[in-house]
């Protein structure tokens, strides 16, 4: 049972709004932009295995598996941040058990099993060693609801030899998606997502996902992105989804 | 909604000269693909490669659901017709001494790349699955169980991880029942969160193939079929290989 509104709706916000993980309160400080050469960056990066380090490393911030392009954009992402329009959003490889715990209320049905073999547990999106896998930082313009998810997919996310597997393209599309959707102070869900692949994306190339939120209906929340090359001469997919903010009244979604 | 101009230009783009998938390619020869019948496709992608892994095999990591199961289709296979699908770290595997119409223009080391749903090697922690193909129906059963790396809400897998595995499930059976190869729309719908360690089963169906594309469908549920966890659609390109002169 949810011990007070306001920690419940914080605590599940940050599964999706944080989406990646630590709680995004409001009393936090926003991390200061950082370049991406200096030394607040390189500590950033730092990726050591104890337990309370992976969950405050911040993913979402260049590192040597980054390319060229990849990190041009960033930079030029990160001086859209400077008169605080656009926000670049942390992304935390591990998630603290004091959500896990709230978020569970949600799912009494639903129990985890074998929670013994849970200490090992990753955000999917996050759990692979620099640059093998999803390598992505999203930025977000509160004012017009739209995000940018700056996207390199690494070599373990192969389908057809040579190009990203659609199901890869899926989860960084629901990943974007589902930032997008997401408000201050609310979680949601993706309920659908309807994808449209035009071209295959080339491995280990960097793409762009535009993002915005189309119409608010109740707790429904309809967004839609596309997937284009950096120069935008390419457009690799489009994708619509639904997502529902999750009731914390009725513990249901 | 108001878009920026950039958004417009794009739309503009798609609607204008951006080429798709289909003017890249050699025109496909429905005379010749059907040429390539299930029993040449089943037995092309099922040679056993003794150099590669084939993943689609029990581990410790299978909890008593999985492995149930298991057997339950592997008994299939010697009475019913069904074939288990090997499962390697690369579809390049799958497809010695052919290779796809399509340019490759990634520099990365070639051995350094894995498919997707094989990725994490450990056991257990990732994805755990195997395929099973019914030829004579152009149906498929993928048997899933999700490890602790591919965790999306605490305690359950991504939603992503899913769907990534139906796009898997999907491109096998589409290949085999009528050579389609790249996916060309993908649609889920989520019902219910699949719990981590537990065993969920895909369905897969081809519902037709047409206009070159082969369409399917997937529901996604619990073993007892009490919980659907997820419904799903797919259209998949029909494509040839070409023969690949160059062996590696």
């Amino acid at each position: 049972m949810l011990r007070s509104c306001t920690a419940g709706l914080r605590s599940l916000w940050a599964l999706r709004g944080g989406r990646e993980g630590v709680p995004r309160l409001s009393t936090d400080l926003q991390p200061a932009p950082v370049s991406p050469g200096s030394r607040a960056a390189k500590m950033d990066r730092k990726r050591l295995f104890s337990a309370e380090k992976v969950i405050h490393t911040d993913c979402a911030l260049p590192n040597p598996s980054w390319s060229k392009d990849l990190k041009l954009l960033f930079d030029q992402f990160m001086k859209k941040c400077e008169d605080g329009s656009w926000e670049r959003l942390p992304s935390y490889r591990h998630r603290s058990t004091q959500i896990s715990e709230d978020f569970k209320t949600y799912f009494l049905e639903q129990k985890p099993v074998k929670e013994g073999r849970l200490s090992q547990v990753r955000l999917f999106t996050r759990g692979f060693e620099d640059g093998l896998g999803f390598e992505y930082v999203i930025f977000k313009n509160n004012d017009e609801k739209r995000t940018v998810c700056l996207f390199q997919g690494g070599p373990y996310l192969q389908g057809i030899p040579g190009f990203l597997h659609g199901g890869a393209i899926a989860t960084i599309i629901d990943t974007a998606l589902g930032l997008c959707a997401t408000v201050p102070g609310e979680a949601v869900m993706t309920a659908n997502l309807n994808i449209n692949f035009k071209r295959p994306v080339p491995l280990c190339s960097v793409v762009v996902i535009n993002s915005q939120l189309d119409k608010l209906e109740g707790r429904k929340l309809f967004v839609s992105c596309n997937v284009q090359s950096v120069d935008e001469k390419t457009l690799y997919s489009e994708a619509t989804g639904l997502f529902i903010k999750l009731d914390p009244e009725k513990k249901s979604f | 909604m108001l878009r920026t101009g950039f958004q417009v230009a794009v739309i503009l783009g798609h609607h204008g000269a951006l080429p798709g998938l289909t003017h890249l390619l050699p025109r496909f020869n429905p005379a010749s693909a059907f040429g390539s019948s299930t029993e040449t496709l089943v037995s092309r992608f099922c040679r056993e490669m003794t150099e590669s892994k084939n993943y689609a095999l029990p581990n410790a990591s299978w909890g008593p659901d999985m492995l149930s199961l298991y057997h339950e289709f592997l008994e299939k296979t010697k009475t019913e017709g069904w074939v288990r699908l090997p499962s390697f770290g690369s579809n390049r595997d799958h497809i010695q001494g052919f290779k796809l119409p399509l340019e490759s223009s990634a520099n990365s080391d070639k051995s350094d790349w894995r498919l997707f749903t094989r990725c994490i090697e450990r056991e257990g922690q990732g994805y755990e699955y195997v395929i099973f193909f019914q030829p004579s129906e152009k149906k498929s059963i993928c048997l899933f169980q999700p490890g602790p790396y591919l965790e999306g809400v605490p305690g359950f897998a991504h939603g992503g991880s899913l769907a990534a595995l139906i796009d898997e499930t999907f491109s096998k059976t589409a290949y085999l029942s009528g050579e389609g190869l790249l996916t060309v729309n993908f649609n889920i719908r989520f019902k219910n969160l699949i719990p981590l360690g537990s065993l969920a089963v895909l369905n897969v169906s081809v519902e037709k193939i047409e206009d070159q594309k082969v369409y399917l469908s997937c529901v996604t549920q619990s073993r007892d079929q009490q919980t659907v966890y997820a419904k799903a659609s797919g259209t998949f390109l029909q494509m040839q290989l070409e023969e690949d002169s160059s062996q590696h």
